[in-house]
């Protein structure tokens, strides 16, 4: 039974249609044109309770548009979206009982108040037993260290500090379906991998996660299933092994030679595989097609001919793949 | 629910009172504006009158002119604004509250802020300058009464004021509109009395002339006990009337909402 469920969702705005410079803008203002933008074309989605789902795509793709109408902010165009059985922009108070939502480039906190009193402030809202707050932010502390900051203003906090207490104002009521926006942008190393060991652990508590990110370790670590969407549509929707598998058909291997690669004769003699110079004269890059050989086959037939004196197998990357499939090299 | 009404008011006055030194030149440049209404009405009333004021009326009148204005601009309407204009609307609409009661919570919360400026200010005026006293107990408390519906109103007319923000993109013009309208027809800048007939009309005919003239006008008996009652009324159907069409005003904008961005 899916938790949440969208059918043929689009979104189209109303975009002022506006030639530049000050001619532009006089005729703008005597004779307003406006020309439609489709952000989210015809989406459908389904998700199961308990799923972690990665929503990724190109900048302008329509992620943060897919999340809004999900969370019942915006009202759809068309279709329809119904979360735990409800629809989340008609229904939007019952709705936001059950969620959680972050959006990492705007913050909940109160910014002028102590991280605390927004949280409390949130107890309210949510309706949050003193039992229940108490309990939660012990495990927040345990693993976001939240009480290093609880008594700063939110103005005084760094943005790891600032994410990690949204993430708490997010969570403090406990939500059965979460949707994160970008939740890691802007923080450096070690609090994203603070941010992610938290995130695998809510995953790991049952609760179902929607995870919007532009980095790819973000996706690889806390979710298993990936929906990529591309120009308001949905471009690949499955499981993340089984995109590496449907779309990563080369694999490669680097050898360091003795002396220089002679890349064209390297060609010729090996024509079953691609070969390109590497950064050093003596590198070279042998890429394979992974369903004609296998690893051994290809390291064997190197290995006894070549002696290289190193080598390197590049492991398949999913940086790779979403890459290509951005830029309109794959299809469905 | 009410417990969320004034855990929100209570931000709101935190909030407030946070920004000490802002607090401290509003009750300083409040203080100025009464005095120099003083300075001017009393040159022209002299020992005369002016629209039914003399000049122990028409210190009452500024006085409590100073303690509405302090109470009627308190409120956080660029706050409120700035929540639309830069798309933090969409996390207020993630959150399991009524968006309207929740932005009455917080606005009439901030404004709780100003009381005790508005106190203080009042106290020390009457004792500096000794204006004319209530007309009887039953005034002085009609005119009390009435003031608490300063807050309501307040927060209605700011609350329209601010939903244009969905169509305009732009607050500070709605602002200084909304501002002159509530100065210029509450009778803050000059007396409704004073005004031609027909503008007197049209001030009775609108909200803004609660904020001054109507206690003022309980307080100095310029209207019998009915007349006061009927004010309040008043005051109070405004009060609703305002509520309502704010509501009704956001059931169709909440369905235009549009947040770019991430």
């Amino acid at each position: 039974m899916p938790i949440l469920e969208a059918r043929s969702l689009t979104k189209t705005f109303r975009r002022p249609d506006k030639a530049s410079g000050f001619k532009g803008a006089v005729k703008h203002l005597m004779q307003r044109k406006f020309k439609n933008y489709t952000a989210v074309d015809g989406i459908d989605l389904s998700i199961d309770a308990g799923e972690s789902v990665a929503y990724v795509g190109p900048n302008g793709a329509g992620k943060s548009t897919t999340v809004k109408l999900l969370t019942g902010i915006l009202r759809p165009s068309e279709g329809t979206v119904r979360v735990m059985g409800r629809d989340p922009h008609t229904e939007r108070i019952a709705n936001a009982h059950d969620i959680g939502v972050l959006f990492g480039q705007r913050t909940q906190l109160w910014w002028d108040l102590p991280v605390e009193e927004s949280l409390k402030l949130l107890k309210h809202m949510y309706g949050v037993s003193d039992a229940d707050y108490q309990r939660r932010i012990a495990k927040f502390d345990e693993l976001l260290d939240l009480n290093e900051f609880m008594p700063a203003l939110a103005r005084t906090l760094s943005l790891g500090q600032r994410m990690r207490a949204d993430l708490a104002c997010a969570l403090i009521h406990d939500p059965k379906m979460v949707y994160l926006d970008e939740p890691t942008i802007g923080l450096d190393i070690s609090v994203k991998d603070r941010l992610r060991a938290f995130l695998r652990e809510l995953v790991n508590d049952g609760t179902t996660l929607l995870l919007t990110s532009h980095d790819l370790a973000d996706i690889e670590e806390v979710c298993e299933r990936i929906v990529v969407i591309d120009k308001g549509a949905i471009a690949y929707d499955g499981s993340i092994e089984r995109l590496k598998a449907h779309y990563i058909t080369t694999k490669a291997v680097n050898l360091y030679l003795e002396g220089t690669a002679d890349v064209p004769a390297l060609a010729e003699k090996f024509p079953d595989y691609e070969w390109t110079a590497g950064e050093a004269p003596s590198e070279v890059t042998v890429t394979y097609e992974s369903g004609r050989f296998t690893t051994a086959e290809v390291l064997g037939s190197l290995t006894a001919q070549l002696s290289p004196r190193d080598l390197s197998l590049s492991e398949p990357s999913i940086e790779d793949v979403i890459r290509r499939l951005y830029a309109g090299e794959l299809t469905k | 629910m009410a417990n969320l009404d004034v855990a929100l008011a209570t931000i709101s006055f935190k909030r407030k009172i946070a920004y000490k030194s802002t607090w401290f030149f509003s009750v300083l440049f409040g203080e100025w504006s009464l005095l120099a209404g003083l300075a001017v009405w009393n040159h022209l009333i002299g020992d005369g009158e002016i629209g039914g004021y003399d000049w122990d009326a028409m210190k009452a009148y500024l006085i409590i002119g100073f303690l509405t204005g302090t109470l009627a601009w308190a409120g956080s309407d660029w706050e409120m604004a700035g929540r639309i204009l830069d798309g933090m609307v969409a996390i207020d609409l993630t959150k399991p509250v009524d968006f309207q009661r929740a932005r009455a919570a917080e606005y009439i919360g901030g404004m709780t802020a100003s009381i005790p400026s508005a106190i203080l200010g009042t106290a020390a005026a009457a004792l500096l300058f000794r204006p004319a006293g209530p007309v009887s107990p039953l005034a002085a408390a009609l005119t009390a009464f009435s003031l608490l519906f300063i807050f309501p109103l307040a927060f209605g007319i700011s609350y329209l004021a601010t939903l244009a923000c969905f169509l305009t993109q732009r607050f500070l013009g709605i602002q200084w509109a909304k501002d002159s309208m509530v100065a210029f027809f509450s009778g803050m800048m000059i007396p409704v009395a004073l005004m031609p007939v027909w503008l007197q009309g049209v001030a009775w005919a609108l909200p803004f002339v609660h904020f001054t003239t109507t206690p003022a006008s309980i307080y100095l008996g310029r209207v019998d006990t009915a007349g006061a009652l009927g004010l309040i009324a008043a005051e109070a159907a405004w009060a609703v009337g305002l509520w309502v069409i704010g509501r009704l005003i956001w059931r169709r904008l909440v369905k235009k909402v549009t947040v770019h961005g991430g």
